[in-house]
């Protein structure tokens, strides 16, 4: 709507004959302007927190811009101790709200502006400790649902957990909020056909992270979509598996918290964690529309390993096909898989599978290109291919190095016809 | 190629005789043809065991535990740790040092006269073994899955039929009683019409990351464990963990299609047909030497409306094993003793005289020597065999193009696919090749 006024006051200082011209550049620069302005408006709050503040906020950002589908601002609170009046985001500008945050209260007429806010549709999500925070708030309870330190309690509400696949609703006293000592752990799909996780492995292995446990709240319109075994051999393990991912919805609000992701230098294991960073992409655009476009990527990570991503994006094709050429054994074989799932995920595809082959013959052509890459990139065009890489291969069954394999494409090739 | 049905012409021929005047051959108690509580020894089934890792040597022990039905007289492996372990086993069961050894299956197959061989190889070697222990006219007991392609399973099964030869797949489960039990009430429809059947197969495991290139271990020949598949440098693996990585194995998934999916075709009538579509997805490890998929799911129908889903343990209500679903409950079995139902009583049903009784042996290695005997067909012969594994190779190729696969499963054949069509078989490095048939 600002863009339109603006776009009407110029258009009316400009004479006639410009008029058309005028149009017809504001048309190209609304098409471009609206590639930047079309991702959902955020606002993270940072600012003060028991945690690095400094290195996750700009993560988040980043993690969230890289979807194309956020635009990102980061807006910081008073230092602890300072005039909280002087906090008062405009929530109503915003479409999504990501809270990293775990401080002095707001002020009143903050919170109930970030209320109202929630209540009417608004988005949130809860990333890591900001499930610490406002432990005397009780509607910011609700909506994070379960919570932990801060002098919780079991005034604050149950224990939530599983324990042999059944929900446990756990009214003991005791505290709120524990952590074993940091460890890799398997995250845990609990309910597979919700938008978020839909698509996603069961079970996944999360980067060296804190794995939050005890944690206890209202849980009032709560779901647990995974939960991860705190196991005792880690110290301060319940031997529970405790609430990893969560979603729940306060008035028409929708808000995805997610326990995982303590930051360490750069980010560390848990932030670079693709599984950290995937589940919160899904989890933001949830919390916006209440659905997940998202695909997910090949290199989601499974129960056999951890994947990180050390600049928490994921390679394209073209990267990987880059990448691959200097494939040697011993290496890193993450290009690989990248090239294979865009090949799957071509099916059906006829123009597209051509195009993914031309490019294949063209690395494996490449001089630069390491015999091991070649090896590699001859089995997957053994089945993919047309006459277009018979003539290619050919020429390799000569090359001493790569006979086996070049005969392995031919012998193959030639099967489906 | 020299004709070696003798032997086991002879010991059929003596079952009959020493069993009087029956017509049709009558299984004997071996303890009633030798002496101190042995079969005679020409009454005894001898047998080689190629492949005497871990599951060759533990199978080898399930035959000498069949008090002295079984002789075995040769080894072959490519480990000559594995050899020497196997070999100590066998001779002193039979009390001499005359168990011969081989480093070459072929060498085995020219050399020995046997009854029957023992097979327990790595997936990618199972075309070329199996249908060579067959075209030398060998009974066979043989691992599963029975082979790593399509392909292959096809030219297995037409050596067996042309070979005419005794054919036990090592699907044990078949001779437990929670198995047979759940697939008897599936079958004869005591949880109502079976129209949906969940396999759930183990989740995969860890990896181990990437490791360099590594010194072959003197007792192994690398070259011929890797055989027809293409040639690779050493790097730390071979036995047992061959199963994650798809130039050997298709992993979990595979590995136990030979248990579960072939008990679920045993309980609904699936034994000798496949599915005619399937569609599904895998979850594959990003990084690493083991590459098989470590999560699965996907779904198979059938000609009749039956739809079977094959999936990891994980993503399944029951977990692991088979579950059949009726008109009015379920029925699931899984090892460990497992014959749960939706409602107890399902239990108890008691199968009519005029209703469908599956085939039962309570002795997996017994049924396969008692079969060579009379002549019979095993429990777990080899197109029932051929078929289990089909449905996961068929989940294989549905995972890696990311389409709907359809197949004819009379013609064996993938429908407007030219793609997936060439999934069906992995090219051999030379010299190696099929056998023909």
């Amino acid at each position: 709507m600002d863009f339109a006024n603006c776009l009407k006051k110029k258009i009316y200082k400009m004479k006639k004959q410009y008029f058309i011209y005028i149009v017809l550049a504001a048309l190209i620069a609304l098409t471009f302007s609206c590639k930047k302005e079309t991702g959902y408006k955020t606002l993270i709050i940072t600012g003060q927190n028991n945690h690095d503040w400094q290195t996750s906020s700009p993560i988040l950002k980043k993690i969230l811009d890289e979807t194309g589908l956020f635009t990102c601002e980061i807006m910081t609170t008073p230092e602890k101790g300072g005039d909280m009046s002087a906090f008062k985001p405009d929530f109503s500008h915003y479409k999504l709200v990501v809270i990293d945050y775990n401080g002095d209260s707001w002020s009143d007429r903050t919170n109930s502006a970030f209320l109202e806010y929630v209540s009417n549709g608004g988005g949130v999500v809860i990333y890591h400790a900001a499930d610490n925070s406002f432990p005397g708030w009780k509607e910011y309870n609700e909506m994070i649902g379960l919570g932990g330190w801060g002098d919780r309690n079991e005034k604050a509400g149950p224990y939530i957990y599983y324990r042999h696949d059944s929900l446990i609703v756990d009214n003991s006293p005791g505290r709120g909020g524990n952590h074993g000592k940091r460890r890799e752990y398997i995250v845990r799909t609990r309910i597979t056909d919700h938008p978020i996780t839909k698509g996603l492995p069961v079970r996944w292995m999360h980067g060296n992270d804190e794995l939050y446990s005890e944690l206890r709240g209202p849980a009032k319109n709560m779901q647990i979509l995974a939960t991860a075994f705190a196991d005792s051999a880690a110290g301060g393990g319940t031997m529970r598996d405790e609430p990893m991912l969560m979603t729940i919805t306060f008035g028409k609000g929708r808000i995805f918290h997610t326990t995982m992701g303590h930051a360490d230098k750069d980010g560390g294991p848990a932030m670079q964690c693709a599984g950290f960073i995937v589940t919160l992409q899904r989890g933001a655009e949830w919390a916006v529309t209440g659905d997940v476009t998202q695909k997910v990527p090949f290199d989601f990570p499974t129960a056999a390993a951890v994947v990180i991503r050390p600049d928490f994006k994921e390679i394209s094709f073209e990267d990987a096909l880059e990448n691959i050429k200097t494939y040697e054994i011993g290496k890193s074989t993450k290009n690989l898989l990248c090239i294979q799932h865009h090949i799957t995920d071509l099916a059906g595809d006829e123009k597209g599978l051509l195009d993914a082959e031309k490019a294949l013959v063209e690395v494996l052509l490449n001089e630069k290109t390491s015999i091991e890459a070649k090896k590699l990139l001859l089995r997957e065009l053994s089945w993919i291919g047309t006459d277009y890489s018979v003539n290619a291969i050919k020429d390799l069954t000569k090359k001493n190095e790569l006979k086996d394999e070049a005969d392995f494409a031919l012998a193959r090739l030639q099967s489906g016809k | 190629m020299t004709k070696k049905t003798s032997r086991r012409e002879f010991i059929m021929r003596s079952a009959a005789v020493a069993a009087g005047s029956f017509v049709i051959p009558q299984i004997i108690p071996s303890t009633a043809l030798g002496m101190g509580g042995k079969a005679s020894p020409a009454n005894r089934i001898v047998m080689a065991t190629i492949g005497t890792g871990s599951q060759g040597t533990s199978d080898m022990k399930d035959f000498l535990k069949l008090k002295g039905q079984v002789q075995f007289v040769a080894l072959c492996d490519v480990d000559k740790k594995h050899l020497e372990n196997a070999k100590s086993i066998v001779d002193k069961e039979n009390n001499n040092n005359d168990c011969r050894i081989y480093g070459d299956f072929r060498e085995l197959l020219e050399k020995e006269k046997l009854d029957a061989v023992l097979i327990a190889l790595p997936d990618h070697w199972h075309g070329i073994i199996y249908t060579a222990a067959v075209n030398h006219k060998l009974n066979v007991y043989g691992e599963k899955p029975i082979c790593r392609t399509i392909k292959d399973g096809q030219t297995i099964v037409s050596a067996v039929k042309k070979n005419n030869i005794i054919w036990q797949t090592g699907s044990w489960q078949r001779s437990l009683f929670n198995f047979r039990r759940g697939a008897e009430l599936a079958i004869n429809g005591r949880v109502g019409k079976v129209k949906y059947v969940e396999v759930g197969l183990p989740d995969g495991g860890r990896g181990i990351g990437t490791p360099p290139v590594m010194d072959v271990p003197p007792e192994l020949n690398w070259e011929m464990w890797l055989g027809p598949a293409l040639k690779v440098p050493y790097r730390g693996v071979s036995h047992w963990d061959w199963r994650w990585i798809l130039d050997y194995s298709g992993g979990q998934m595979t590995d136990w299609a030979g248990h579960h999916i072939d008990i679920a075709n045993w309980g609904t009538g699936l034994e000798h047909t496949g599915p005619v579509e399937i569609a599904g997805r895998g979850v594959y490890p990003p990084e690493g030497l083991y590459n098989a998929p470590v999560e699965y799911d996907f779904l198979c129908k059938y000609a009749n409306g039956i739809e079977m889903r094959v999936a990891n343990a994980s993503r399944l209500p029951h977990r692991m094993g088979t579950t059949w679903y009726g008109d009015h409950g379920w029925v699931h079995v899984d090892r460990g003793d497992v014959l749960t139902a939706s409602d107890p009583n399902i239990l108890k049903e008691v199968i009519g005289d005029n209703e469908i009784h599956l085939y039962k042996s309570e002795n997996h290695y017994q049924n396969f020597i008692d079969c060579i005997r009379s002549g019979k067909e095993t429990i777990a012969p080899v197109e029932v065999a051929y078929r289990a594994i089909s449905v996961a190779l068929l989940g294989e190729i549905a995972m890696t193009t990311g389409q709907t696969i359809k197949w004819d499963p009379e013609k064996e054949i993938i429908i407007d696919n030219p793609r997936a069509g060439r999934l069906l078989s992995r090219p051999y490095r030379a010299p190696w090749t099929l056998p023909t048939v």
